[in-house]
Order: C-alpha cells, then structure tokens, then sequence
C-alpha cells in the first residue's frame, strides 16, 4: 500500500464509527470470499446505503433494488477496495449515491421534457430533520450549524436531492460559480467540524 | 471544455457530492488523475459526504438481506487487479466490463477484422499486415474467446477479445481522443510480474487492432498515454485496464 497519499481521514476511521471500525479488514475478508464477513459488512452498512437511496430516489421498492444492487457490488468488487484512497464506508456510501442518482438522472432524461427541474424530493424539509436517523447527529447537526444557509442549501439540494450543480443553481436562482464555491467550501467546513471533533 | 484548468479545482466539492453530470465528471476525473491535491480534496471530501449519507440510516425491509445473502452466493467476485500501484489509479468506471456470448463476439470479431483489413494503405504494409490479420483473425475465431469492451477514462472505448487458446489478445479502440501532442496510446500486459509492452496503438483513428502476445487468463491489458515512440514502463497512470478472462463457454 502506498501509505503516503493517506489523506487525514484515510487512515483513522472515525471514532464516531463505533462499529465499524474494522469495516476495512472486513472488506477485506469478503474479498477473499468470507461470505461470514460479508454478512457483518451487510448489518454495518445496509441500513446507511438504504437511507441515503431512499434519501434521494424516495420510492421504497425502487430504492430497496438498488439497495440489493449496491451490497451485491460490495461483495463483487471487494477486491478493488483500496484503504488507502479513503475509509471503506466513504467507499460503500460513495457507490450508492452514485447508484442512486444515476438512477434518478436516467429517469429524468426520459422525463426532462415534460417535468423541468421538478422540485425536490425533500425541498421542504428542514437539514435538522434529515440527521435524525444518526449514530452521530448532534455532530452532524452541529456541524451542519456552522455552514452559512447557502451553503447548507447548495449540499442538501445537491447531495439529497440528487441534482447537478447548474440544477441546483438554477433551484436557487444563483451563478453556476457561486453554488460550485457554496458545495465546496460547505463540505471543506464539514469535514474540518468532524475531524476537529473527533 | 468547462473544467478548465484555473477552475477545476473548485468541483471538487461539486464531485464528491456527485452533483456533475456524466461528461463533466469524466472531464473532472481526467483532471484528478494529474492534480494530487485535488485527488487529496477530493478524498477528505467523500469522508465528510459519507458522514452525511450515514446520518440518512433507515433499517431496510428484512427481506433484502436474504435476497443479498443468496445474489452473494451465485455471484463470483472481481479478482484483484495487480500490480497495485496500477490498480489504485484506475477509475470505478472503468472496471465496469461485460462478457458477451460467443454468437457476439463471432459478430464482432468479423467488424474487427474488416477493419483490420481496411486500415492496411500501402502495398509494402501487406505481407506484414497479412501475417497480423490471420494472427488476428485466429484469436478472433478461437474457441472459448472473450470478449469485453470497457469505457476510458479520457472518453471512448475498448475492446479486447482474448484466446485463452493462443494466449493472444486483439485490442481495439473507439472513439479515443487524440493524444495530446506527439503523445501516444501504448498498451500493456500487466501481471504479477510486472508490465510489458505490447506496442502502441495507431495514431489517428486509432481503429485498427492490436495483437498481443503471451497473454494469459487473469492478465490485465491496460492502455497509458506515453511520449513519442513509446517507453519501456509505464509512466503514467492506465486510462483503461482490462482483464483478460478466460473463456466465456
């Protein structure tokens, strides 16, 4: 392994993580074929991969076959995890948003003509609401309170919405540079809240 | 292209969040394989995304586990791709490969090597190509060929028909971009031994194929961007990297 590009957050999984400490060797096991581990790496993430695809597609049985979809490419490309490019759940959380919204923007594109920038599926829901659910959320929360009102907006539309950025600035009425800032500079305090907290 | 230099470190936000679009993620992971600080962004990024995806944990239905379990179990695994140092730098996308039924790859190998034929221009290029073309038509035609096609990381894609039988490969492109420069596409067979050369692809429309030899089931064949003439090792990360399968019969 090339431990130099360790990033700060590639080689200490989050205390907050509990659990899912050893998530990394588990993954590592399954892909040796450790159908045991794969059940422990299942109970530790299903219910985040779950959430987050609800979080974006909404409709249950939609989400629960991607959902499948997405454990079963844990199991199949296990091999092609690398701890050194990042934390095992940032890995398995990163393939089912990417499942997820590839969904939804295959979807659109058959329905963009009818339905332009449809408002989000959760446009009214409070950023409070949306972190009930966690191990962590008065972290997260707090966190989340240190963001400006844009920059927390930029990331829900973008991140639980599934939309792109020129959709996000076009739900927001502003530049396509100010939201491409507001994202970056909004996960950029994030993650320093989380790293300086753990 | 829209992730011009000056600004294509300020997606790295955007990136994380998967909030680009298919072409301007492909543009932005083109950037990310040159700039080491944006890949770094980009890591403690998806970190702090991932914390936000957990925050969203719903307990799914209970039958979605057994259905997992039971998929898991009638489901063969990705061997690991070596050498690592390769590996680690091809892009998800890339991985996605398909094997096709042998009545398909029959069809496709005759494209393929109508094409061959079609590339040779000048009559001193024919015994040469000839020789090539039967060795290519031979791993075409051969029983247990796979074949797989794969998407590059700078657009386009690849096909790669191996012969378990003759240890050979036929590697073609489609629609790859031009090297930058008096750059070219060179590609390699890659195992545990290291990477070999298996010789450039044309310049050009980068359409005709490639023969390489000594190929054997669990290989990858992989395509870097390499000065003039080549190199002797790879000096830059894979645009693409296949494995080379064993037959699909």
């Amino acid at each position: 392994m090339n431990t130099s590009r360790t990033g700060p957050w590639g080689g200490s999984p989050d205390p907050a993580e509990g659990g899912r400490r050893n998530l990394a060797g588990l993954v590592a096991r399954v892909a040796r074929g450790d159908h045991a581990a794969f059940e422990t790496v299942y109970d530790q993430v299903a219910g985040p991969v779950y959430g987050i695809i609800r979080k974006v597609l909404r409709d249950p049985a939609q989400s629960e076959e991607v959902a499948q979809e997405v454990m079963l490419e844990v199991w199949r490309t296990a091999s092609r995890f690398d701890a050194g490019r990042g934390s095992a759940l940032a890995w398995v959380m990163t393939i089912a948003h990417r499942r997820a919204v590839d969904r939804v923007r295959a979807e659109n594109a058959a329905t963009a003509r009818e339905r332009k920038l449809a408002p989000g599926p959760d446009s009214g829901e409070d950023v409070a609401e949306l972190v009930e659910a966690a191990m962590d959320r008065q972290r997260i929360r707090r966190c989340l309170g240190t963001l400006t009102a844009l920059q927390s907006e930029s990331i829900r539309l973008a991140y639980y919405g599934g939309y792109t950025y020129p959709q996000v600035a076009g739900l927001l009425g502003i530049a396509l540079g100010t939201v491409k800032t507001r994202i970056r500079d909004g996960l950029i305090r994030l993650r320093d809240c989380m790293d300086v907290a753990s | 292209m829209s992730a011009r230099r000056h600004d294509a470190h300020l997606l790295t936000g955007a990136y994380a969040a998967d909030a680009l679009d298919g072409a301007e993620r492909s543009a932005f992971e083109r950037h990310l394989a040159r700039c080491a600080s944006c890949a770094e962004e980009v890591r403690g990024l998806r970190e702090a995304v991932a914390r936000l995806g957990t925050a969203t944990a719903v307990e799914p239905p209970a039958r979605m586990r057994e259905r997992t379990l039971a998929a898991a179990a009638s489901t063969r695994q990705l061997p690991p791709v070596t050498p690592a140092r390769l590996a680690r730098r091809v892009p998800r996308f890339a991985r996605r490969t398909a094997l096709v039924r042998p009545a398909v790859v029959t069809a496709a190998a005759a494209a393929i090597a109508a094409l061959a034929v079609f590339q040779v221009s000048t009559a001193h290029q024919l015994d040469q190509a000839q020789a090539r073309n039967s060795a290519i038509a031979a791993v075409l035609a051969a029983p247990g060929a796979s074949m797989e096609t794969s998407g590059t990381k700078v657009g386009g894609r690849v096909t790669v028909v191996v012969s378990p039988r003759d240890h050979q490969a036929v590697i073609t492109a489609a629609d790859l971009p031009s090297p930058p420069g008096t750059r070219v596409y060179q590609l390699w067979v890659i195992n545990a031994s290291g990477a070999r050369s298996a010789g450039l692809l044309p310049r050009g429309g980068a359409a005709s194929p490639v023969l390489a030899d000594s190929v054997r089931p669990g290989d990858h064949l992989g395509i870097t961007v390499e000065p003039a003439g080549g190199t002797t090792q790879p000096t830059t990360p894979p645009i693409v990297l296949v494995t080379a399968r064993s037959g699909a019969r």
